[in-house]
């Protein structure tokens, strides 16, 4: 009896919570017609042209380029924040260097509200040329995915033990060495779960994406808006619609395929930070 | 035999973090200074390489300003109202689903799946949500009710926006609990029901006090999140009806890009950038004498 109610539970909040993914969804496949008469949750004619309309590249508008900056400012975010974390997570973890200056800094920064920083980088960006560049924009991902690349690393080299260093200190090793060959490698799993929930943070950031972009490096966030007005006079939902699954498909991919891993590191940047 | 010279360990791990440490100097260090020196200064756009000191009129036109004091209020509240409606419903869902998460893993996937869509694009999502003649739920409303509301409008506004967030945010709550059950030794819960302890007893006594530090970080972190709201509240309602939706981050940012008034907005970046340093000093030294008591 009760674990009907729990399967009850289960559905309604599984359905609230995913509500706007579901209608979004169901009116990518409205024709303009069925939509005018139709804001149900169903369709009765399905159609695809919702999405062949959103990926006919216009003067004004052209989705590949939205989409090819959002991967690229977001595997530039990543890796770089994976490899600036790295070495910093070793000597925080072996060496007990800034593990009380530089580690709550950075975890601290998970909390701080990154829009105080938003006018000086703005300046900063306009006087080296780095406004609406991918670089520019992948820079900044970069400081947003710090916090929980830190952590995640600190942590898995903390869980290996030290007599590997150890040995290979022996072996007449230098720490850049052991870091390469030893830690490295066996913080596998770590990095590619720092590598997957920092791909899907960075894609799915807007607030900077929205202040130093404009045209060139504008990433899919922002550019998914674009198409509400694309027609001027009132909002196209059909092709609204079809640009917003577009745009959230590949993190909702990746978190379908890896849910196992972000939940672990979701945990673990929450009670350690 | 190598008769290598070493350095000291501690100046090779100094090294590791240096690039690091560069990289923060450069992009978080610079930046804050450059905040500090713009909020005493008179700047505009035309002299925005020149800043002139001029002491702290900016501070003073923050303070004056009604829209900063409406704007913080809108963060306090807002933060706080989704803090405690994601971790209660999160916390419920937890424990009560969980004999049927322990044995399929995969519906954990379903329930986590809003936690990986841009809150951006989730505000552009509930735009066609709730839209008058497009949106399902007016249209339902309409059906079964016979009337709707305008969810944006200024009465509406602000718990359109509260539902919004907690929808999205409750599996983050719901997955921290989870994990934190799941974690609470077997042993404990069966010499519990061998000594006969009822269900609400264990739950009350054992359960949720074991769970208790969780529940605190994740108030904390969905208050900080909520507190410092952006983006679903911009692709919504942007800061209106009539500034009444505008958190402290819509106000730099508007401040900012709308407005032209730099110097009030690095005024009022400075003042959340002491507030969230005092707060986070506090949270930190607390957290220190927690732990250093607890050994």
């Amino acid at each position: 009896m009760i674990n009907i109610l729990r399967w009850i539970v289960f559905a309604i909040a599984a359905i609230a919570m995913n509500f706007p993914i579901i209608v979004t969804l169901v009116t990518s496949f409205k024709s303009p017609r069925e939509l005018t008469s139709n804001p149900g949750l169903w369709v009765q004619a399905p159609t695809l042209d919702n999405y062949a309309t959103v990926f006919t590249v216009s003067d004004r508008l052209n989705i590949f380029l939205y989409l090819v900056n959002s991967l690229a400012v977001a595997a530039l975010g990543t890796l770089l924040a994976v490899a600036l974390a790295l070495p910093a997570a070793y000597a925080i973890a072996r060496g007990k260097v800034g593990e009380r200056t530089l580690l709550p800094l950075i975890v601290n920064l998970r909390a701080v509200p990154l829009v105080i920083f938003a006018i000086p980088l703005y300046m900063m960006f306009q006087w080296l040329s780095l406004l609406d560049t991918r670089l520019g924009l992948g820079l900044i991902l970069t400081i947003v995915n710090l916090p929980l690349a830190l952590v995640i690393l600190v942590n898995a080299i903390r869980d290996l033990p030290g007599e590997l260093d150890e040995a290979a200190l022996m072996d007449g090793a230098t720490r850049t060495q052991i870091l390469l060959r030893v830690i490295a490698p066996l913080c596998r799993p770590a990095i590619v779960t720092g590598v997957i929930f920092g791909f899907i943070t960075a894609w799915n950031e807007f607030l900077f994406g929205l202040m130093l972009t404009t045209s060139n490096a504008v990433p899919i966030t922002v550019g998914a808006s674009f198409f509400f007005a694309a027609s001027g006079g009132g909002v196209q939902w059909g092709v609204a619609s079809a640009v917003m699954i577009v745009g959230a498909l590949p993190p909702m991919l990746l978190g379908l395929l890896m849910y196992r891993q972000i939940s672990g590191s979701m945990t673990a940047g929450a009670v350690k930070g | 035999m190598t008769t290598k010279t070493h350095r000291s360990p501690a100046s090779e791990f100094r090294l590791l973090t240096m690039p690091l440490v560069v990289f923060l100097l450069v992009f978080l260090g610079f930046p804050a200074i450059v905040n500090l020196v713009y909020s005493v200064s008179s700047v505009s756009f035309e002299t925005l390489r020149s800043p002139e000191i001029t002491g702290f009129s900016n501070f003073v036109a923050v303070w004056n300003d009604g829209a900063f004091w409406q704007a913080s209020w809108f963060s306090f509240r807002f933060g706080l109202l989704t803090a405690l409606l994601e971790c209660g419903l999160g916390l419920f869902l937890a424990i009560f689903l969980a004999p049927l998460i322990e044995r399929r893993s995969w519906l954990m996937a379903i329930l986590m799946l809003p936690l990986m869509v841009a809150p951006a694009l989730v505000g552009l999502m509930y735009r066609l949500v709730l839209h008058e003649f497009a949106g399902p739920v007016p249209y339902y409303l309409w059906t079964w009710f016979g009337a709707s509301l305008s969810f944006l409008g200024p009465g509406s506004a602000f718990w359109t926006l509260v539902t919004v967030e907690t929808l999205q945010w409750t599996p983050f709550a719901f997955l921290l609990f989870y994990m934190a059950y799941q974690a609470i030794p077997r042993e404990i819960i069966e010499a519990s029901a061998m000594d006969g302890a009822r269900y609400r007893h264990r739950l009350w006594y054992i359960e949720l006090p074991l769970m208790a530090p969780t529940i605190v970080v994740a108030l904390l972190i969905r208050f900080i999140d909520g507190f410092r709201v952006f983006d679903n509240v911009y692709v919504l309602t942007g800061s209106g009806p009539g500034g009444s939706t505008a958190s402290l981050s819509i106000y730099i940012y508007e401040a900012f890009f709308k407005q032209g008034a730099i110097g009030k907005a690095v005024a009022a970046s400075v003042v959340l950038f002491i507030a969230s340093f005092v707060v986070l000093y506090g949270l930190n030294t607390i957290a220190a004498r927690r732990k250093g008591a607890a050994r």
